[in-house]
């Protein structure tokens, strides 16, 4: 169950998002996800819809495992989704029943709110994190970021912290299982009881989390040292990252279609 | 047969409907006997830990049916959970399930998910630890400050404590010293004899289940391809290098010594009948002058 969060893991393959370099992939979420959020009527909430699936199909990635990882945020969108239908008022009258009364401008900005968390979701992880292995991605990170190293910000080390976050993820994920499966076998209840029953449940799978996550933090940094890991301080890289013509073609293709939206925006407003 | 758990034509699949879908059972059906200890034995990847929870309800057949006592244990899923008292299952490098503060309290937690009492509880508690070679002084202590091998006891003495019909052990001794695996073996042993209850190890040490088991079930691609005493199995030498596993160290040697032309009697398959085979062979030998 724990294993069917897809969020944040890397796909392996040969897609043309995956040969994309990681810089550039991490400015084009940024212009991307300034397109979903400028786009404000109709026929560009279709198009930001469009283009999330547009990138679902160029990333090669089994459409069911993306979308899968929008389960996880069902709810969350439900909820806003109801709240925007039932508060928002606007011109439109669309249906009254007694004290409630739902406008139709509710209902658009329902709709586009949806849009909007699903672009996001997929376009972001079709982009990043399904299409750029965590190496990668952090690698990115701290050269995008390395102009911050001048006002002594330790970049390096933050990008070392979140390549080794990002490592454990699964690791943390298969671990849990295994304790919640240890646990279910000596009788621990987690389906029934009332909330604190429910949360004291919770316990004897937190404690041995902890526990071996420190252990593992712990032989990590010894290992760590024992490699000579002095921090970013005159370290070379193995693979060095080179900007190709596919990448300032991709770059182009977002500036394009961030015009297009706004440029629909004024059209229609 | 007298079997007290059985997999009736069993398919397991993992991740079903994702792409990492993946068969890790194919129709499987076997049956353990009652009041025995079997080992369960087959090379990596042959399905071992899988059958283990599937026979306790953590895994749920994809088809088949788990037959505990003749009754289907899914035959009412709500129900799960009285299942699980009933089929205890230490897993594989259990050290890590610990949580309590105490190692008493942390023996005392399954028996306290059962609802029984406090005294039955302390009992257990005492009992178990017995069996799993823990101190009494050990029991204030919190598991953390444990060594290794005392944790594995302590986890160990957490099944053991809710005192299942059965017991199921993935890979008790893995990772421990001789001695180590000894004591943990022999406790299960000496459980066994007491409760004269069901017991399944999992495990790969011929040598330790030629000592402990009284029947050993040999798995290979999800198949019983041996079934029978220690005796029985090992004397298939040919098939058991086929499935990935080899005849204690032991019987080995014996066989070099029959080689070099020394009488002892073949069939050995502990180092303790082996002491005493050679120790007769060398007294026959002085008397026969």
């Amino acid at each position: 169950m724990l294993k069917d969060i897809t969020l944040g893991q890397y796909f392996p393959g040969n897609s043309v998002l995956h040969r994309l370099d990681p810089r550039m992939k991490i400015f084009l979420i940024v212009i991307y996800i300034i397109t979903i959020f400028s786009a404000s009527t109709p026929i560009s909430f279709a198009l930001v819809l469009l283009s999330a699936f547009v990138l679902l199909l160029l990333s090669r990635i089994p459409p069911k495992l993306v979308l899968g990882s929008l389960k996880a945020v069902f709810f969350i969108m439900a909820f806003t989704a109801i709240i925007n239908i039932f508060w928002t008022t606007g011109d439109r009258l669309l249906l009254e029943a007694g004290p409630i009364k739902i406008y139709w401008e509710g209902v658009e900005y329902a709709i586009f709110m949806i849009v909007r968390v699903v672009a996001l979701i997929v376009g972001s992880s079709v982009l990043l994190t399904y299409t750029t292995s965590p190496i990668a991605l952090t690698d990115g990170l701290e050269r995008v970021l390395s102009p911050l190293k001048a006002l002594h910000i330790p970049v390096h080390e933050f990008s070392m912290m979140m390549t080794i976050a990002l490592r454990f993820i699964p690791t943390l994920i298969e671990e849990t299982d295994k304790i919640i499966s240890a646990q279910k076998a000596r009788g621990t209840d987690f389906s029934s009881g009332s909330i604190t029953q429910r949360a004291r449940a919770l316990i004897p799978v937190m404690v041995p989390l902890f526990v071996s996550a420190f252990h593992r933090a712990d032989e990590l940094a010894v290992a760590m040292e024992c490699r000579c890991y002095r921090g970013g301080e005159g370290r070379t890289r193995m693979t060095r990252l080179h900007l190709r013509s596919t990448d300032f073609f991709a770059l182009a293709a977002h500036l394009l279609f961030l015009g297009v939206i706004i440029a629909l925006n004024i059209l229609f407003s | 047969m007298n079997n007290k758990i059985s997999l009736e034509h069993v398919t397991y699949r993992y991740s079903v409907g994702t792409p990492f879908e993946k068969t890790a059972l194919d129709d499987v059906t076997l049956g353990f006997e009652q009041g025995i200890i079997t080992g369960l034995m087959g090379h990596t990847g042959s399905g071992k830990s899988t059958i283990a929870q599937l026979l306790n309800g953590l895994l749920r057949p994809t088809e088949g049916r788990v037959l505990l006592d003749g009754e289907d244990i899914w035959a009412e899923p709500k129900k799960i959970g009285a299942v699980r008292f009933r089929v205890g299952l230490v897993f594989q490098y259990p050290e890590y399930q610990l949580f309590e503060e105490s190692v008493e309290r942390d023996i005392a937690y399954g028996p306290g998910n059962m609802g029984l009492s406090q005294e039955e509880i302390t009992e257990r508690v005492h009992n178990a630890a017995r069996f799993a070679g823990i101190s009494p002084d050990l029991f204030d202590k919190s598991p953390f400050e444990l060594s290794g091998g005392q944790k594995r006891r302590v986890a160990i003495a957490g099944v053991m404590a809710m005192e299942p019909e059965i017991l199921v052990l993935d890979e008790p001794a893995a990772g421990l010293d001789p001695a180590g695996r000894r004591e943990i073996l022999g406790g299960i042993r000496a459980y066994q004899k007491e409760k004269k209850n069901t017991i399944i190890i999992i495990s790969h040490s011929m040598e330790d289940m030629a000592i402990y088991a009284d029947k050993l079930m040999v798995l290979d691609h999800g198949h019983v391809s041996r079934y029978g005493t220690p005796h029985e199995v090992f004397s298939h030498a040919e098939e058991l290098k086929q499935v990935g596993l080899s005849r204690p160290q032991i019987t080995k040697f014996i066989m070099e010594l029959q080689r070099a032309g020394i009488p002892v009697e073949g069939g050995i398959y502990s180092v303790d009948e082996a002491y005493r085979e050679v120790l007769r062979a060398f007294e026959k030998k002085r008397m026969g002058g």
